[in-house]
């Protein structure tokens, strides 16, 4: 390439060169970015669904020993003395709501049933009731977190 | 052709080139640096700095920055107030600068169902704390300043029955007091002078409001609303009171928790649902079920709201009809019972009350006193009348008419008021017809009413 | 282009097997290569071989149709985009709106983008018709394409149009009250077809649904479609008109017989005559790079534009349509403001007349305008008469618009600009 030659108009000179250059790479650059930005565009930043993280209730709105049905969450929060847990009402078999028995859980679609702790003691579900976590709100609320699975085997102490 | 003739282009294309780049990641720059996301980090640091344990530590470190909204589909609102203030219901923030205060008494009024622009107004789909707190054009609904904050309560509940909202009572008994029905309705009470006010909180600000009070005819152009007289204190209850009147409907779940349980609403129930046409009180009333007076003696108010439940499991045989009232309701009443005996609550029943006592309810009820004063004593303007340019007092009625005239005056109206300079504009308040609007009995108590107004020793006869 | 370091990095892919299946030429290097550039590629091919140095002028023809063009482009990917969030409905779409601004990444400019595109487009194929009227480039061969140039400005506005309503604002559900209301004044159809807009007699929901499907589709497709006959005619009637070719005869010519020795062109491989208008081989270059360089100049051009526009002024969104709550004037969008002033003179005269006259004498032009002379220049003196008109016109148009934008105030009375006077609006 022939730099100081400008005489020879068919050879790029370093000027154009550079411009050239730079002026594609903006313009790549650009381009890319647009649809960098296109594609966030797309993602939501806010989501209009029921919230996976809800508050149920306070602590003392739940007896002793009980296990309470929350329809709309489809979620059942059992206490035992101090401690509360919360597991899915939903089959893992193929989704349906599963009911509460005398002892454990009866799926009334394919006939799964689950334990007290929500582990297959018979039928079609593959593994046991999904436990959430569950935590204390700042102003004193059990806070339970859909989105956020823990071992069969974790509870709220308080 | 060589190709060198678009080297001329070149520096063009490097500018525009470079143009769209400087562009693109101006406009990057504006979308990722946005105002909530300072406010989130000075909380997540806030929490960082109290962490007391190291997983404390962890878990605020894990703090996202998002948005967060509360979403009230039966309001029809989303508010995302809690973008930035992120503290509303952790009391361990009280005190501290906005937006990271702590916000109490939300016990009655929990977040997830209420959110905030329900009482704070605002506007509550925006990010930015100018939008967001709703000062800016195209915005209908800024945000309310906190001495008018009462107001909000009045959407939902009764304003004579909440405790917590002192101010909105006292505006609403201004409101009744001051006779503003006789021009104005509200609640579909009052007269036709003047707009309806059913939604003036929702489409006028506090500074109009007062505006309009003091000067009517400064905001409303060729206005006939005499200027009100009001102190500074009473001015503010009463525009705290038309603040309230926003004309929102409170649907469902909230229409079911607005009533709130004590003994004014309870009383309110009582009338309502004529209980006095079986139980008496004070020896007036029906008898076919037993008197009130002590009731609150002989039960207590769990047995009071389990027969309002169902009367036939309480009392079997007996013929009183389930009224389906809510819990709230229920307790409202038996709060009420329980006091009967305590308060004169016995001589404020209309139906206990005598033809001259309800002939003064009625003018209240309609307002008379904003165009015939105070207790009817006169004194409001009406420029050019000839009646002394001001609206006749109703002190000397009996002297002037009989009870049927009288009856037929209050049913029939004046349009036209005779003008004292023909010259000038009219005068523009007249006395409008009240047939259609008031009841015929409420006509004839009124009319005792105003009969008994004439001052006592001036009895000096025709 | 001589960026020798790109191209290596460009022959490199294009001469790989992959490269080869999709991009049947490499960089175009050779005469050869550069006419398959443009004839064997499927978005190229609209663009000929090679083409006249006279329609490369960018004094002649401003690039206005380019211009036109590249903004329907940004405005189908930033509408595409929009889709994603938009519901046209009238209880949701003002909030999404809102959640656009606030919510969203890169909400706030992909809306701005959207409708500043949309202005400058009515704006800028208002133009290229001026630029075509003042070229005389409406004259036999090109009558055809000057109708579809109409009915591609009048597309333009109807795209517009049922855009402005969408979001459901109060300037949007007042500006659309006003232009239907305007539409109805026609006689005998008008207020059938204002029903037929509205999907009733009111502006509701109905409208809102009608108006989006035609705004999404209906008209987008329409507006493709006679855009690509009408760049398909620009081949066909010998591209961009020219000086040299006044007063020549288009006639069929036997291929055997061409006057010029154009190489490499479809048109020698094929049977039969081809329409031919007098072209030399020395006044043409090849497409590849000079016109598709040029393009892709003024795209960066407009983009920075558009770009610019929206960084910096944000689309206008009022408050959430009142139908109780008129502003006061109620104003239609900026280009029927014109129509707008003229009706309040006269609904009939206003609405339906003028406008009428306006479309059919734009649509029989080029048969009544049947001289020949005075193509390819502009403001040639032997049009004077046809340019004269059509400046006053023009004229006229725009200081009506003016007018309606600027100096009609509440009850469409008069109000000077400068003094301030507010529009009538609520107590606040």
């Amino acid at each position: 390439m022939n730099h100081s030659d400008s005489q020879n108009k068919n050879q790029v000179t370093r000027r154009s060169f550079v411009r050239l250059t730079l002026g594609w790479l903006s313009a790549t650059f650009a381009v890319g970015a647009s649809a960098a930005a296109a594609v966030r565009f797309l993602v939501p930043n806010v989501l209009f669904e029921p919230s996976q993280r809800f508050k149920a209730g306070k602590p003392e709105d739940f007896p002793d020993g009980s296990v309470t049905f929350m329809e709309d969450e489809r979620i059942f929060l059992v206490r035992k003395g101090n401690t509360f847990r919360c597991m899915s009402a939903i089959c893992t078999h193929l989704g349906c709501t599963v009911n509460r028995a005398n002892q454990g859980y009866h799926c009334p679609c394919h006939g799964s049933v689950f334990d007290e702790q929500g582990a297959v003691k018979g039928g079609p579900a593959p593994r046991g009731l999904e436990w959430f976590l569950v935590s204390m709100s700042k102003d004193n609320r059990l806070v339970v977190d859909k989105g956020q699975r823990v071992a069969a085997d974790k509870y709220l102490v308080l | 052709m060589n190709d060198h003739s678009l080297r001329k282009f070149y520096g063009w294309f490097t500018a525009l080139g470079l143009l769209v780049g400087v562009l693109v990641v101006m406009g990057y720059y504006r979308d990722e640096y946005r105002e909530w996301k300072d406010y989130q980090k000075k909380y997540i640091q806030e929490e960082i700095h109290r962490a007391a344990t190291p997983q404390q530590k962890a878990q605020a470190e894990r703090i996202a920055l998002q948005i967060r909204q509360v979403q009230l589909p039966d309001l029809k609102r989303v508010d995302r107030c809690t973008t930035c203030h992120l503290t509303v219901d952790d009391p361990s923030y009280g005190g501290y600068p906005q937006p990271l205060a702590y916000h109490p008494l939300h016990e009655q009024h929990p977040f997830e169902k209420f959110g905030c622009t329900v009482c704070h107004r605002g506007q509550g789909r925006a990010t930015t704390t100018a939008d967001a707190h709703g000062n800016v054009a195209h915005w209908d609904e800024p945000m309310l300043p906190m001495e008018y904050i009462q107001a909000s309560c009045g959407q939902c509940h009764e304003a004579a029955d909440n405790p917590s909202a002192p101010e909105l009572a006292r505006g609403q008994q201004l409101f009744e007091d001051s006779g503003c029905r006789g021009c104005h309705k509200l609640g579909g009470t009052g007269g036709v002078l003047g707009p309806e006010l059913d939604r003036v909180g929702a489409r006028r600000s506090p500074e109009w409001l007062r505006k309009h009070f003091l000067a009517p005819a400064s905001v409303t152009p060729g206005s006939a609303m005499p200027p009100q007289k009001f102190s500074q204190t009473n001015l503010e209850a009463i525009v705290l009171f038309m603040l309230s009147q926003t004309g929102e409907a409170t649907p469902g779940y909230y229409a079911s928790m607005k009533v709130l349980p004590n003994t004014r609403e309870g009383q309110r129930l009582f009338q309502q649902k004529g209980c006095i046409g079986c139980h008496s009180v004070a020896g007036q009333g029906g008898k076919i079920g037993p008197a009130l007076d002590d009731v609150g003696m002989r039960r207590t108010p769990e047995w009071m709201v389990q027969h309002f439940r169902d009367p036939q499991s309480v009392t079997p045989g007996t013929v009183m009809p389930k009224f389906g009232f809510t819990e709230v309701e229920a307790r409202a009443l038996a709060d009420f019972l329980v006091h009967l005996r305590e308060q004169s609550v016995a001589l404020s029943l209309p139906s206990l009350m005598g033809p001259v006592e309800r002939g003064h309810q009625v003018f209240k009820k309609y307002g008379c006193a904003g165009c015939h004063g105070q207790d009817a004593k006169g004194g409001v303007p009406n420029p050019n009348a000839k009646t002394a340019e001001l609206v006749p007092d109703l002190l000397h009625v009996a002297d002037g008419y009989t009870k049927d005239e009288l009856k037929a005056r209050v049913l029939k109206g004046q349009k036209e008021i005779t003008a004292l300079d023909t010259k000038r504009p009219p005068p523009p308040l007249y006395m409008p017809g009240w047939a259609g609007t008031i009841k015929d009995a409420e006509v004839d108590d009124l009319v005792a009413y105003l009969f008994s107004l004439k001052p006592k020793g001036e009895d000096v006869g025709f | 282009m001589k960026t020798p370091w790109l191209r290596q990095i460009w022959d490199r892919f294009a001469r790989t097997r992959v490269g080869r299946s999709i991009f049947r030429v490499g960089l175009p290097q050779s005469n050869l290569e550069k006419s398959q550039a443009m004839v064997s590629s499927f978005l190229l091919h609209v663009q000929p071989a090679k083409v006249h140095k006279h329609a490369l002028k960018a004094s002649y023809s401003l690039g206005l149709g380019l211009i036109s063009l590249y903004l329907f482009f940004i405005l189908i990917g930033t509408g595409v985009l929009l889709m994603f969030y938009y519901v046209p409905s009238t209880e949701k779409a003002y909030d999404i709106m809102k959640d656009l601004q606030f919510v969203v990444s890169a909400g706030l400019v992909v809306r701005n983008m959207h409708r500043w595109a949309a202005h400058l487009m009515v704006l800028f194929v208002f133009l290229h018709m001026c630029r075509v009227f003042y070229t005389g480039a409406y004259k036999r061969p090109r009558e055809f394409n000057w109708f579809i140039g109409v009915m591609l400005f009048l597309l333009t506005l109807g795209l517009s149009f049922t855009g402005y309503l969408l979001p459901w604002d109060q300037l949007a559900f007042w500006a659309i009250t006003v232009g239907t209301n305007i539409a109805g004044y026609a006689p005998v159809i008008g207020p059938k077809i204002k029903f037929l807009m509205l999907g009733g007699n009111i502006v509701g929901q109905e409208s809102l649904t009608r108006f989006y499907a035609l705004h999404v589709i209906v008209l987008p497709a329409m507006a493709l479609l006679g855009i690509s006959v009408h760049l398909f005619r620009v081949r066909k009637d010998g591209g961009l008109s020219r000086p040299d070719e006044s007063g020549d005869v288009v006639e069929q010519i036997p291929l055997g017989q061409l006057p010029t020795n154009k190489s490499y062109g479809l048109m020698e491989l094929a049977r039969g005559t081809t329409p031919q208008v007098g072209k030399n081989p020395e006044d043409e270059v090849f497409s590849w790079p000079h016109l598709v360089f040029r393009e892709i100049l003024l795209f960066l051009l407009v983009v920075a534009v558009v770009l610019f526009l929206a960084v910096f002024w944000n689309a206008p969104l009022e408050e959430f349509a009142n139908p109780i709550h008129p502003p006061n004037p109620a104003k239609a969008p900026w280009y029927f403001l014109g129509l707008q002033e003229l009706v309040s003179y006269s609904a009939f005269w206003g609405g339906v007349v003028v406008p009428g006259l306006i479309v059919t004498a734009l649509v029989a032009l080029p048969y009544i305008d049947r001289k020949r002379h005075g193509v390819g220049r502009w403001f040639a003196s032997e049009r004077v008469v046809a340019n004269t008109i059509f400046s006053v016109c023009l004229v006229v148009a725009v200081v009506l618009t003016i007018i309606g934008t600027s100096f009609r105030g509440p009850n469409w009375g008069w109000v000077v600009p400068w003094h301030q006077s507010p529009a009538i609006t609520e107590g606040h």
